[in-house]
């Protein structure tokens, strides 16, 4: 199965809800899915394209679209084909549904975007800090407008 | 974790100052006499924000901060850094430097593995044992530092090449060295697989299924142990993988005797790789010639895209998300560490395990809290 064939069936199985579809090089593709439907598109990946394996998951904040882009990086365990999906959300609140009752390894991945960026995953089984102290949260401290966290740096802490 | 304790329940904590796992790994273990009922692994401890470091960092300046995710991993860190860079703004890396590069790398695997076989060694109550394979990593990492000049930290890599030649001498070096550790690398299986009392610590412990391996999202020597024959260097090559002969290490058995024998298997096919790029390595330069790449490019700048680049990391796959906007720093870096879905699964598979496996079978995925916590 090649790059274009795996298109194809994604863009038959869920026809508006993908675009702006490129394909890099042969084991490359890069594709926007809108947000309601991730874990539909995930399911249909892991069982019918066999894309088992979620490399990691993130997010990218850009200020000056008022967007935060939620990215998936799922491989392959039978195939070399990476594919990256990207659900954009709204800046001022960022939801989206979890994945993780199709990719099991996406919990910390999404509760490290929780506390980095701000983005809620809905029916998260523990959506709680993992690498910050919970009192950093709200700072979203990934995110480009982030400036410190002037009353707790070092500085003032001694 | 279900924080409440019944009546014959307690909590164990162990770390981030239990020799069970050095640097700041804390695993809370709910017991029910000896066995594990529940376990929750914290991390945080030491996040050093990289991501966000290498955001306010020159591409050049990224270089050194990338070797410190992991320090016994620095040189493939760098090969996946620079691999993104070099993929974004289209630069050809000449055969030799590539051949350096891979050579430098596997040295990394074999350095690396020598330390996660002689801690995981000591966890088990093998205490000589490292001081064996940590003697054995000295003779490694001076060859390593012969050529990059530093023992840790490499900072070697570099856009489009690497900093240095290999020195005069050096594949004499190479054999004298590989000479001695095939002996050990040999000595140490026979230790394990004629000790009893090692194997009846190991054998049928911790057993991870290829199933659950690949849900868990393991990668490296774990997954390898499982059967899944699943390798970047053969499935994804880079460099000039493609060029050489080497096969990938399986085991079929997935237990914490089969984890620790895939890398004593890899180390002696580092070896075998390490000696055919000697014979192989041609004349030539180190850097694209006619281009403004070189040893120091302080100021380069990046064509905006985005790219994924994935390498085979000691413990798995390594990858690095680049986001460029075509300034002179990248917009958004994601690391994708091998170790982090790696810990991730330690509470599946510690469940209903003996307390005294838990260090038995958290030792033998090798897993490296620094990059965790990145």
């Amino acid at each position: 199965m090649d790059a274009n064939t795996m298109i194809d069936s994604l863009s038959t199985q869920f026809p508006n809800a993908m675009y702006d579809t490129k394909v890099e090089s042969k084991i490359r593709i890069i594709a926007k899915v809108k947000p309601e439907i991730i874990t539909d598109v995930c399911k249909y990946l892991k069982e019918n394209l066999s894309f088992g394996h979620l490399c990691c998951e993130f997010g990218v904040d850009y200020p000056g679209r008022n967007e935060i882009e939620v990215v998936y990086v799922i491989g392959s365990y039978d195939h070399s084909v990476v594919l990256t999906l990207k659900a954009i959300l709204p800046r001022d609140n960022p939801e989206i549904e979890s994945v993780v009752p199709v990719f099991w390894n996406a919990n910390w991945y999404e509760r490290e975007t929780y506390e980095l960026f701000g983005v809620k995953y809905l029916n998260h089984p523990d959506l709680k800090p993992l690498v910050l102290p919970e009192d950093m949260l709200g700072e979203w401290p990934l995110r480009k407008d982030y400036r410190g966290f002037p009353n707790k740096t070092a500085k003032n802490l001694v | 974790m279900d924080e409440k304790v019944g009546p014959s329940e307690m909590i164990v904590h162990l770390g981030p100052q239990h020799p069970m796992m050095p640097g700041p790994f804390r695993l809370n273990a709910k017991l029910r006499g000896e066995t594990v009922v529940d376990s929750e692994v914290e991390m945080g401890w030491i996040h050093k924000g990289i991501e966000k470091i290498l955001e306010n960092k020159t591409y050049l300046q990224g270089i050194t901060i990338v070797d410190r995710i992991c320090y016994l991993a620095a040189l493939t860190n760098e090969e996946a850094y620079v691999g993104c860079v070099e993929k974004l703004a289209g630069i050809e890396v000449p055969p030799r430097a590539q051949y350096i590069r891979v050579i430098m790398e596997e040295f990394s695997r074999i350095q690396s593995h020598l330390l996660g076989i002689g801690e995981y060694a000591s966890f088990v109550g093998f205490v000589s044992m490292f001081m064996y394979t940590i003697r054995d990593r000295e003779d490694v990492m001076t060859l390593m530092d012969s050529v990059t000049g530093a023992r840790v930290t490499h900072s070697f890599l570099r856009f489009g090449g690497v900093k240095d030649d290999l020195p005069e001498g050096f594949k004499d070096n190479v054999k004298r060295v590989f000479a001695n550790l095939r002996k050990a690398v040999d000595s140490y299986e026979e230790l394990f697989s004629s000790d009893e009392i090692y194997r009846s610590r190991t054998v049928g412990i911790g057993v991870l299924t290829a199933e659950v391996a690949k849900d868990i999202g393991v990668s490296g020597p774990p997954l390898r142990a499982t059967g899944v024959a699943f390798d970047i260097r053969r499935d994804e090559p880079y460099l000039v993988y493609p060029d050489l002969d080497f096969k990938v290490c399986v085991q079929k058995a997935g237990d914490v005797y089969a984890r620790v024998q895939v890398r004593l298997d890899e180390m002696r096919e580092s070896m075998y790789i390490i000696e055919q790029c000697l014979d192989q390595i041609p004349d030539g330069p180190l850097f694209p010639e006619g281009t403004a790449y070189g040893r120091r490019t302080p100021v380069m700048r990046v064509p905006a895209g985005e790219v994924f680049h994935r390498v085979e990391d000691p413990r798995g796959e390594m990858g690095f998300y680049m986001i460029s906007d075509g300034s002179d720093k990248p917009y958004r870096v994601k690391i994708r560490g091998p170790v982090y879905p790696t810990l991730q699964g330690l509470p599946p598979l510690l469940k209903g395990v003996r307390v005294a496996d838990i260090v038995a079978i958290a030792g033998s995925m090798d897993t490296c809290t620094s990059e965790v916590d990145r």
